[in-house]
């Protein structure tokens, strides 16, 4: 009997993280994909890997420090991932340099963009230009800091930008001391030259600043000057049960955030070695920590590169998400929740039904309570100001804003405050667990009783993002699920448990369980010679009994096809254990988050979305949902979705069984890009349902000429 | 017909629950919302004999919070009831006060009779299943946190019903005491049980065969309607299979078995107790089958909101099952079968012809009903204090479907049959309970009928059988077909005529009609 446990048949998740950011950058480097899109890609690794150091980094060096030694998934203790980490770490910085400097750069500058890359390669014109800038821009909001026996070490923020020199009493003869200026976030750090020979030029504020730091310290001599950036350990412990006050104890913890210990320096390659030293010294950090940047420091500017006017040619166009056909814009929409279960593919689709749906309900006089989770909300959230407007219309709101949304909270904390002023019921989530289901309900009183309308989703109440992020999301007002959804409601407001879910599965108490039973009785139906089927996809998968259970369930002959868009600590084409699994991972311009599960149950296939991924903390920590999707249209409709993906040649790589992930062999198949797919049938759709609404109308449209514009 | 939204609240002795209800026209009644919270008062009252401030505190708490939900479903009424955790506490009365003051909400204490019945009600309210399983001989037990009730049913007939101090969260309380390790846990439960079940066994079991038991009780039957997918039909298992599941906690850790049975961990000891006692109770009666209807309290306040606002209407008529009730205890207490149904009919006949005069309903005639099917049970114990005996009788017998208060009345009707009528004696003399203003109108119109139909067959002959009752204006004329000589009864009717005329100011004359 195999022990499906066996740490070596798992891969470390730091390590499948950093292929995850890999195949990102591969989406840089792909010759292929339009210039700017390479320069946003390129971006979004950088930040990833903020992300990734804060967190991730910060929280193994967390048990390093408490001398925690268990080991993970992979038999790896946290020093052992540490410096497999680092050493894969600097060698992703370096192709993401390599790729900056050897590749994009060229190609922006023959597209008539040119990055200049220090100060020292300005014209005399342009260096005037910059110096002007600088008096009358920058200096006024600079605060120069300089360390001496009556000044100690400046605090360095958490992820800004630093000039850190060495500078010496004019004077006196005096020993160097350290000083250093933040590079201000207030102001754009791409400054735009003057137009010259026909080609755009943008320099670095940074730059700027370090052309005039001798400005800023008028007494001293300046004996070096490099940028520099740290990143700091901002995993937040809260003791959830002591704290009296959750909101006021996250507002305590989000300032101490920007004291957390140094964890990654960022410094420009060639520096002063007495500089990095005293760096080293007060920060203070090791050696394996620093990185030697060849080029601008913190790649997330590329955003803003990107966000440049022009250069359109080099942009994938935008796509303006389509119509949802069952609610035409106008509609009713509870009156088209009653004629039929709709199913929405955002970004595809438009993500407007959704704040149309809670703002209906704030003005409808037969709503009687609107109840809503909210992880992330985007600035300036219209769900937000729909909610505050209907609990002043006299609506009973409940919403639960989950406070501990990492990097988040302070967000939050906004909105939170803003909606009890409205007069909402704020739940400020659960003690001990994250609330990441997205859930809606809306009760409305009848002529015929009350009926329950809900939406769930794969994705957050978030506008914005919905523009980005590849999600499903469900209205329907089924009066099982409606049940389901005041349960969870009930729940979430402390009291006990239903008697009985009739749809849903709710994480943390039966979601795992619910999930490892739909794997065993694929596994049953392989066993006894049906047929047996799995394709599901996520974002991450690192659950080991979920793990397990696929490498058992493939062991008996179910075919396991696994889309996962970052994590993966499963492993594949393990003789005797996962053969029968395949994995995919697409990477494209919108960022796969939908979660879809698919069972093929002999003959009768169900398909379920959720909010969860197959991890831990989604299964153990947090209030997750999985629903079914139960029409039959709908249903074939996710099943489309997937089988798209499952064919996508273009964006999606294949992991091997090596650990490696490998771009799709394209020969003999039809090229397909399944985002690409989606965003035409989208359109397709929408004109569709456009052309049926006007010709079930019982009016007629006359066609009249207008004068456009 | 418009649609009405109901909250039923339960403040029970380990968990206080609201059921909201929507009642939408053709008996249709859906449960849209219910929550719960564990407030253990039981436990402070089975043990200090009152509830603490802490519990106070908790349960105003969560009260308000139910009242917000009530507000967001807009319902058009309440009712909120108590039990045994508050009934037993010494402090009960300050704490519903508290509770009134701190909260609005009007919470009323149920005595046990009326909590049982709404239980029954609950169950009945599954009528389907429920007249499926009563047609053959089936027990009720009713497991709740201070006593346990038993009824039993005859021909869908409940005809009796006994309470036991076996609750739950008592027995627990006795467990905490006795410091009970795991595995002698099943044995001292049954020890404690045992002795009071087999004086029950005793009493009432001996040539009644039970085939069917249905059990009530939150702890339990929650969980076997649960495996079933909440079909309350088919939420019945085989007495063989009960004993598996009650043995089922002696074998597994108390977290094992919350994940087994898909509960939170606090549960399990009473879940676990409540299996034994079942268990137990399910042996001694040897019974084959058990039905969980997962039927509670708050569904029986919904059903008897529904009936008093004619939202529903129920299938089962429980008035036959008092008077069978009534029946079963004369019966018990030798009492002469053919001689309670004359006086019944005659006390109907002449109710109902008075019914101008004495303005009385359908509920009061069933007081006059009971009180002449048991007009006499206090003979078993003596011939001479017939009133006295007779009423202690019915005040400790109890009968489903009867409020405590209605049973004061129907003893007290059927004491002053017998004994001198006595204001003072009513207002306050003696007794637990006092009758209010109301109520004694109610019995002293019932005991000036009683008499008077007591006198018509004071022989106990029935030889007045065919009475016909006439009101002419201020005459109460009763025709009689009777061959027989009447003197005996003629001399007690003139006695009786005299508090009946006090009463109605209606002078009852009697006629009969000799044939030749």
């Amino acid at each position: 009997m195999t022990d499906f446990l066996n740490p070596k048949y798992y891969t470390n998740r730091e390590l499948s993280w950093l292929l995850f950011d890999h195949r990102i950058l591969n989406e840089a480097r792909d010759k292929t994909t339009p210039l700017f899109e390479r320069l946003k890609f390129l971006s979004i690794t950088a930040s990833n890997l903020d992300e990734f150091f804060m967190v991730r980094v910060a929280s193994l060096k967390d048990m390093v420090n408490a001398g925690y030694d268990k080991k993970d998934i992979a038999g790896m203790t946290a020093t052992e991932q540490l410096t497999a980490l680092h050493k894969e770490i600097h060698h992703l910085v370096d192709l993401q340099y390599s790729t900056l400097n050897r590749s994009l750069l060229p190609l922006l500058e023959q597209n008539g963009l040119k990055i200049v890359k220090a100060h020292e390669l300005l014209t005399v014109e342009e260096g005037e230009y910059v110096d002007k800038y600088f008096m009358e821009n920058v200096y006024p909001v600079l605060t120069p800091m300089a360390v001496d026996s009556s000044r100690p070490f400046p605090l360095i923020r958490n992820k800004s930008l630093n000039i850190g020199a060495l500078i010496s009493n004019k004077k006196k003869d005096d020993e160097a001391v350290f000083a250093a200026v933040q590079v201000p976030s207030v102001l754009n750090r791409i400054v735009e030259l003057p137009n010259g020979d026909g080609i755009r030029k943008i320099i670095f504020l940074e730059e700027i600043i370090e052309r005039n730091i001798d400005k800023l310290f008028l007494n001293y001599n300046v004996i070096c000057k490099h940028p520099f950036r740290i990143m700091r350990n901002a995993d937040m412990t809260i003791e959830e049960e002591d704290a009296a006050d959750l909101l006021k104890e996250i507002e305590k913890q989000i300032k101490m955030r920007q004291w957390g210990e140094a964890i990654r320096l960022e410094i420009e390659d060639g520096c002063d070695k007495r500089l990095l030293k005293i760096l080293k010294k007060e920060l203070p950090i090791g050696e394996e920590n620093i990185y030697e940047i060849d080029g601008p420091l913190d790649l997330t500017v590329l955003m803003k590169v990107y966000g440049l006017d022009g250069f359109n040619q080099h942009k994938t166009p935008k796509f303006v998400p389509q119509q949802v056909p069952e609610i035409p814009e106008g509609c009713d929409i509870f009156e088209a929740i009653r004629k039929q279960d709709i199913l929405m593919h955002h970004p595809y689709q438009t993500f407007t039904p959704v704040v149309e749906f809670i703002r209906q309900a704030a003005k409808d006089s037969s709503v009687l309570a609107i109840k809503q989770t909210l992880y992330r909300v985007s600035g300036n959230s219209p769900i937000i100001a729909a909610l505050a407007q209907a609990a002043e219309n006299g609506k009973q709101v409940t919403v639960l804003v989950e406070l501990k949304a990492r990097f988040d909270e302070e967000n939050n904390i906004v909105w939170a405050r803003k909606l009890e002023k409205a007069g909402c019921h704020v739940i400020y989530g659960l003690v001990g667990l994250k609330t990441h289901s997205k859930i809606t309900l809306v009760v409305r009183k009848e002529e015929d009783g009350i009926r329950r309308y809900v939406h769930l989703g794969t994705g957050n109440y978030n506008d914005a993002t919905a523009k980005l992020y590849t999600d499903i999301g469900l209205l329907t007002c089924s009066e099982s699920i409606g049940e389901d959804a005041t349960a969870v409601f009930n729940m979430l407001s402390g009291y006990s448990e239903p008697l009985f879910w009739n749809r849903l599965s709710l994480a943390p108490l039966w979601l795992k369980d619910k999930f490892l039973y739909l794997i065993e009785r694929e596994k049953k139906h392989a066993l006894e010679g049906r047929k047996a089927h799995i394709i599901a996809k996520m974002n991450s998968l690192c659950d080991r009994d979920i793990i397990a259970a696929l490498y058992e369930a493939s062991t008996a002959g179910v075919k396991i096809d696994l889309i996962v868009r970052g994590i993966c600590c499963l492993k594949v084409g393990i003789p005797g254990v996962s053969e029968n699994i395949t994995v995919r991972s697409i990477v494209g311009n919108f960022l796969e988050h939908s979660r879809i599960y698919y069972f093929e149950n002999d003959d009768h296939y169900e398909i379920y979305c959720s909010s969860a991924d197959w991890m831990p903390r989604n299964l153990e920590r947090r209030v997750e949902i999985l629903f079914p999707v139960e029409k039959q249209e709908l249903k074939e409709e996710l099943m489309h979705i997937l089988t798209l993906q499952l064919e996508d040649t273009q964006k999606a790589s294949l992991l091997m069984a090596d650990g490696t992930y490998e771009k799709i062999d394209k020969r003999g198949k039809k090229s397909i890009l399944a985002q690409d797919e989606f965003c035409k049938e989208a359109k397709r759709k929408a004109k569709k349902g456009q052309i049926a609404q006007n010709t079930n109308a019982r009016r007629f449209v006359p066609k009249t000429h207008t004068d456009e514009n | 017909m418009s649609v009405k939204t109901f909250a039923a609240i339960d403040v029970g002795s380990f968990e206080t629950s609201m059921k909201i209800f929507e009642f939408s026209g053709k008996n249709a009644l859906r449960v849209i919302d219910h929550v719960s919270e564990s407030i253990d008062m039981g436990s402070d009252t089975y043990a200090m004999g009152k509830i603490s401030n802490e519990k106070l505190d908790e349960l105003c708490h969560c009260l308000n919070q139910f009242q917000d939900i009530m507000k967001s479903y807009k319902v058009d009424a309440y009712r909120a009831y108590t039990t045994s955790a508050v009934r037993e506490a010494n402090n009960g009365i300050i704490v519903l006060d508290q509770i009134a003051q701190r909260t609005g909400l009007e919470v009323k204490v149920l005595s046990n009779s009326e909590q049982r019945f709404l239980d029954y009600k609950a169950v009945a309210s599954k009528s389907n299943a429920f007249h499926r399983i009563i047609e053959e001989k089936t027990a009720i037990l009713d497991i709740g946190g201070g006593s346990i009730q038993i009824s039993l049913f005859d021909n869908d007939t409940l005809v009796s019903t006994q309470n036991l101090r076996l609750g739950v969260l008592r027995i627990q309380e006795v467990l905490t005491h006795l410091n009970a390790g795991n595995s002698e846990l099943d044995a001292l439960v049954d020890e404690i049980a045992t002795a009071q079940l087999s004086l029950y066994k005793k009493l009432y079991l001996k040539d009644r065969e039970i085939k069917n038991v249905i059990i009530v009780d939150d702890y339990l039957s929650p969980l076997i309607l649960k495996r079933v997918g909440n079909d309350v039909d088919k939420a019945i298992i085989t007495a063989d299979s009960f004993d598996g599941l009650s043995k089922l906690f002696a074998s597994h850790s108390q977290m094992e078995a919350a994940k087994y049975l898909d509960v939170a961990e606090e549960k399990i000891p009473l879940i676990r107790i409540s299996a034994i006692l079942t268990n137990r109770i399910v042996r001694l009666m040897e019974a084959e089958l058990i039905w969980a209807p997962g039927a509670g309290l708050s569904d029986g306040i919904a059903y008897e909101y529904g009936e008093e606002s004619k939202l529903l209407r129920g299938e089962h008529d429980f008035e036959k099952d008092i008077l069978a009730c009534a029946g079963n205890i004369s019966k018990r207490y030798m009492g002469s079968r053919k001689r309670a149904e004359t006086l019944e009919n005659l006390t109907m006949e002449i109710f109902d012809s008075m019914k101008k005069v004495h303005g009385l309903g359908k509920r009061e005639r069933l007081y006059l009903r009971l009180a002449a099917l048991l007009h006499d049970c206090g003979k078993y114990i003596s011939l001479v204090n017939i009133g006295e005996t007779s009423y202690d009788i019915i005040m400790a017998t109890e009968m489903i479907g009867l409020s405590h208060m209605e049973r004061q009345i129907v003893a007290s009707i059927v004491r002053f049959n017998h004994s001198e009528f006595s204001e003072y004696e009513f207002l306050g003399g003696w007794g637990n309970g006092t009758l209010d203003r109301k109520n004694y109108l109610v019995v002293a119109k019932l005991t000036a009928i009683l008499r008077l139909c007591n006198s018509l067959d004071r022989s106990h002959k029935q030889k007045l059988k065919g009475l016909k009752a006439t009101l002419n204006d201020n005459e109460l004329v009763l025709t009689i077909d009777s061959q027989e000589d009447v003197t005996l009864e003629r001399g007690y009717f003139d006695m009786s005529a005299e508090f009946f005329r006090e009463m109605f100011s209606v002078t009852p004359v009697l006629r009969l009609k000799k044939k030749f």
